[in-house]
């Protein structure tokens, strides 16, 4: 047996023996405080999604909050918060004020000028230093009695020994890869042996005025990959118009950036965060604008395209990190029931939300337990075939590595290998899979591997 | 001049939004500028101007209160003053994120202050150890100095006073309510114009109805003698156009009315592409049905035409009062029928010089259209014995860019919805809607839990339990009488879904839920930010937030 297919198969016996699972995870989450806290217990069938949004208890009261129990279930709470950033110093500062002590903090990212306007932690001294250890160091201080343990680097250098010491894991990442990497990493990590092994995990993230909360129970709810087919990948434009037809200020500053730099400055990448670098292209893009009768080239739009910047305020994410913690303390004290399990906020027009349970995709390639079908052409080259797999909304890879059971069809890595299979990328589909196949990806979007299912189409 | 603006305005959104005369951002943003960038892509520095010229006021300096003024403080508003008469409480400072064991016996209104001007060096910070009553009943001048009053925790009574007080100074007042899960805000700000509300589609090309200019355009396109390149590269607007006028001529000189005509006309653009994935094309026929509603001025813009401020203007009119009767005027008279054209094109598969000329005579007749506008401006000013160009020209400009999704809100008064026209029979409705996001439930509740202050019972949550909850029962059975809710019916609400409301209020214990204080900063804080930059559409008039079950709920109160 494969290791993917072991893992399909431990998925399968999970969802056989998810009933059992709901009881043993609600006696884990709550083993702590259970002891007095019978109100609680009566009501925390947590995970049964048909009542999720009743009022807990009979008639559904609730603890008075400066009850006992809760303050028990808070400290026994260790919780992992990844993102220090515009949702992450508000996430800090809110479960700092709702009462858990342990609190642990990931963040790879250094204070920039640009996001003093809303991540209220920095002054413009910090520029420059880690967000996680200032963060840390500027909550504790003002608030008495609690530990937070930054970690200045990325969610990629731990390992699931790291991430199972936690019993929640919040997240203000502004990144789709590394929710995809911790989702998945969650996800694998549970072990229907053992109940503490699955970690809800909270995901917020805002653009703006809108923003969402949602809360993933990994493998039984639906999980960050399941719903990957909702964000769209950014904004990027066709590389002819680029190069033979701008119509836009946004073509011209792509060309200066994606085609002039590296043409002129063939060995070095250019630094978004330099000023002499966006002032060049900035200067090229304005050139090429003039040329094509193009108006609208401005320092300040060829900063938004060149970075990517998604506009960011803090009013939303203080919505949305508030409603992220909220949920929070609803799963570790069980005073009310958590959110099942997305919200979606919308600030522009009025104020708008919209509360919906997401549904788990049953090919999801993290948590389902189907492989994905894939149509393929047989008269498709492998190298397209790659595109394919980079462009579909619902696999978004980067670098895939590709191989059926009993061969490898294209491997990025290790050097010999890439070499070694590079030939294949010229060959047809219908040459090198046949109908009801199994490709096994492997990408570095993922900590997991996913699994294809080959329908071959006829050749035209 | 008004020409190079006009051309630099009319391409992309974000640069759109950016360029105030005389400010052409072309060099390195200054630190200023970097450190707004992220919120500069969405209020422009017209909206930021409006930000850093504000004066808030903020009364009683709870959570939720600091919470609001944080988010403001950060994006740059001028200047903020928090009253509050209390001292430092152990309590506080586990509540208060600004706030720390140092201040204990402190005023709360400095200490608060303090931390809050830390955030942001450009903002101006001042405190008042008076209570909020005091200003309200005694010294009414004190509000002279705000744009703004944001008040929180305050009872009803006062409220009421404040509201009033605000209404004579046309300062847009926020009320906030926050215990425990349960969160409520109220926007009291008179009339309330918006030009730039920022629809997320706000494309207009006029395609039913092409200006002269267009076809002359289009006929310059040879379908037929093109090779397969040029072919490829017809913007789908020229497509459109040249396939719908040889429709015209064997319809009766008709558009393609019906849903199976536009069909028609959709097979009959397949027919013509010349591969399979022609993209021009594919946007052509993709966009076919905006034929289906014909170029007209929305309904909503109609009834602001209609609005008696629009028909008699004076010289006490504000500008977007002068400008829209102004449009209403050129609707009339230039326009035949239509708003001033906005000018802008969306991105479309074609060539640079076509998608450029096209873009020109969008610019142009939208320039053509502006200049028309003016002329009205000018002249309405002149007729109310106003200088011809005491308007600014961008504004101008704005209104007509922005014509078909201008907005007016006129805020109920709180008296209104308290005493003189109480909403009695919507309430009623609400209240027996069994949708999930209903949260009307928490306005009767804190409104009952005023009536217990009001009649000088201490906190709630300081009585035993049971007699607390009695009392609250009683209040809020009162509260719904007040309705006209016939008492059997009362009993009845309270008996089947109502009563848990009311006991989980007093376990609450009148205490603020540091997430739920901050969400309702958040939201209160995003609102102020609309009603001050007069950008984005806020609330109208009340939101109530449920952090049980993470759902808002707006009404009209």
């Amino acid at each position: 047996m494969t290791v993917p297919e072991a893992k399909r198969q431990r998925r399968e016996n999970m969802l056989d023996v998810q009933d059992e699972n709901n009881i043993s995870l609600q006696s884990n989450l709550h083993h702590e405080f259970n002891n007095n806290a019978d109100r609680v217990l009566e009501d925390s069938d947590m995970i049964d999604d048909s009542e999720e949004l009743e009022a807990p208890g009979e008639n559904g009261e609730i603890l008075p909050l400066d009850s006992d129990q809760i303050k028990t279930a808070l400290n026994a709470c260790k919780i992992l918060v990844i993102g220090a950033g515009g949702l992450g110093c508000e996430i800090l500062k809110n479960l700092a004020l709702t009462g858990f002590k342990d609190i642990h903090v990931i963040d790879m990212d250094t204070i920039d000028l640009s996001n003093l306007n809303r991540q209220f932690l920095f002054r413009s001294t910090d520029v420059g230093k880690s967000k996680a250890l200032v963060a840390s160091e500027f909550v504790m201080n003002r608030v008495p009695g609690i530990k937070i343990t930054p970690f200045f680097g990325k969610i990629q250098d731990k390992d699931e020994d790291y991430y199972s010491q936690f019993q929640i894991v919040i997240c203000g990442l502004d990144s789709i890869e590394a929710r995809r990497w911790i989702n998945a990493m969650l996800v694998n990590m549970v072990d229907d042996e053992s109940p503490e092994s699955l970690k809800p995990m909270i995901d917020g993230g805002t653009e703006g005025f809108k923003g969402q909360a949602r809360v993933i129970l990994p493998t039984i709810t639906s999980c960050y990959e399941c719903s990957l087919d909702m964000f769209n990948k950014p904004n990027s434009f066709p590389i002819c118009t680029i190069a033979n037809t701008p119509r836009l200020p946004e073509h011209c500053i792509e060309w200066a950036s994606v085609l002039e730099w590296p043409r002129v400055f063939p060995d070095q990448k250019y630094d978004t965060d330099n000023p002499e670098h966006i002032s060049w292209l900035y200067e090229k893009a304005s050139k090429r604008a003039q040329q094509f009768n193009i108006t609208g080239v401005t320092y300040f739009l060829t900063q938004g395209v060149v970075k990517n910047i998604i506009p960011a305020i803090a009013s939303t994410n203080a919505v949305i990190a508030a409603a992220c913690c909220n949920e929070a303390f609803k799963i570790a004290t069980s005073v009310a029931p958590f959110l099942n399990n997305y919200m979606m906020y919308t600030g522009n027009d009025g104020i708008y939300t919209y509360t919906f349970e997401h549904q788990k995709k049953p090919d999801c390639p993290v948590c389902g337990t189907i492989a994905i079908k894939i149509d393929v052409n047989p008269e498709m080259l492998l190298e397209d075939f790659l595109d394919v797999l980079k462009e579909k909304p619902d696999t978004q890879l980067k670098k895939p590595s590709l191989r059926t059971a009993t061969k490898s069809l294209y491997m990025q890595a290790p050097p010999a290998l890439e070499k070694a299979s590079r030939p294949n990328l010229l060959l047809k589909m219908g040459d090198l899979v046949g109908d009801g196949d199994e490709i096994t990806v492997t990408d570095v979007a993922l900590p997991v591997s996913m699994q294809l299912k080959v329908t071959m189409l006829k050749a035209q | 001049m008004l020409c190079d603006e006009l051309e630099l305005h009319a391409v992309g959104q974000a640069l759109d939004e950016l360029l105030v005369p005389g400010t052409i951002m072309t060099a390195v943003p200054d630190l200023k500028a970097q450190k707004y960038d992220r919120q500069l892509r969405l209020w422009a520095a017209s909206g930021q101007a409006a930000l850093e010229n504000a004066q808030v006021c903020l009364l009683n300096a709870t959570t939720t209160g600091t919470e609001i003024l944080k988010n403001l403080i950060l994006p740059g508003i001028g200047a903020f003053t928090i009253v509050d008469d209390e001292v430092v409480s152990e309590i506080d400072i586990q509540r208060n994120f600004f706030l720390d064991t140092s201040c204990i016996g402190s005023p709360k209104s400095k200490s608060t202050m303090q931390f809050l001007q830390e955030l942001n060096v450009d903002v101006k910070a001042n405190y008042e150890e008076k209570s909020a009553g005091y200003y309200i009943d005694e010294n009414h001048a004190f509000f002279d100095q705000f744009t703004m009053v944001i008040a929180t925790s305050l009872h009803e009574a006062h409220a009421l006073k404040l509201a009033s007080i605000c209404q004579a100074r046309n300062t847009p007042l926020f009320l906030i309510k926050c215990v425990g899960f349960a969160g409520m805000f109220r926007i009291q700000a008179g009339e309330h114009t918006i030009i730039e509300t920022h629809p997320e589609n706000a494309t207009d090309l006029r395609l039913d109805v092409p200006f002269p200019e267009i076809l002359e355009y289009v006929k310059s396109f040879n379908f037929a003698n093109m090779d397969s390149s040029e072919h490829g590269h017809v913007p789908f607007i020229v497509i459109l156009q040249h396939f719908l006028q040889a429709w015209k001529l064997s319809h009766d000189g008709k558009l393609p009315e019906s849903y199976a005509e536009r069909n028609e006309f959709k097979e009959l653009l397949k027919k013509e592409m010349r591969s399979f994935d022609e993209e021009n094309f594919e946007e052509a026929i993709a966009n076919v049905w905006r034929l289906a509603s014909p170029s007209k001025v929305p309904d909503k813009v109609k009834e602001i035409f209609k609005e008696p401020k629009c028909e008699n203007i004076t010289k006490e009119s504000s500008n977007f009062w002068i400008i829209a009767r102004a449009i209403k005027d050129f609707v009339y008279h230039e326009g035949a029928g239509l708003l001033p054209t906005p000018g802008k094109l969306p991105d479309m598969k074609a060539d640079t010089k076509s998608y450029v000329q096209l873009q020109q005579i969008y610019r142009q007749k939208a320039l053509q259209d502006l200049e028309a506008v003016k002329a009205r401006v000018q002249s309405l000013l002149t007729e109310v014995g106003l200088l011809p160009d005491a308007i600014d020209a961008r504004e101008i400009e704005e209104f007509c860019k922005h014509a078909q999704f201008v907005k007016v809100i006129r805020y109920r008064s709180l008296e209104d919805e308290l005493i003189r026209k109480v909403h009695k029979s919507e309430i009623s409705q609400w209240l027996e809607e069994s949708d999930p996001t209903n949260n009307i439930v928490h306005y009767i509740i804190f409104r009952a839990a005023d009536r217990l202050a009001n009649n000088q019972i201490q906190s709630v949550g300081q009585k035993e339990e049971d007699a607390a909850v009695k009392a609250l029962e009683e209040a809020t059975r009162q509260v719904l009488s007040s309705m006209d809710i016939p008492q059997d019916k009362v009993t009845y609400m309270l008996d089947s879904h109502l009563r848990k409301y009311v006991v989980n209020f007093v376990r609450y214990n009148g205490s603020e839920l540091p997430n739920i204080a901050s969400l309702m900063g958040g939201l209160v804080a995003q609102e102020v930010i609309k009603v001050i930059t007069r950008q984005y559409i806020p609330i109208d008039n009340t939101c109530i937030y449920d952090g049980m079950t993470a759902t808002t709920s707006i009404y009209d109160l």
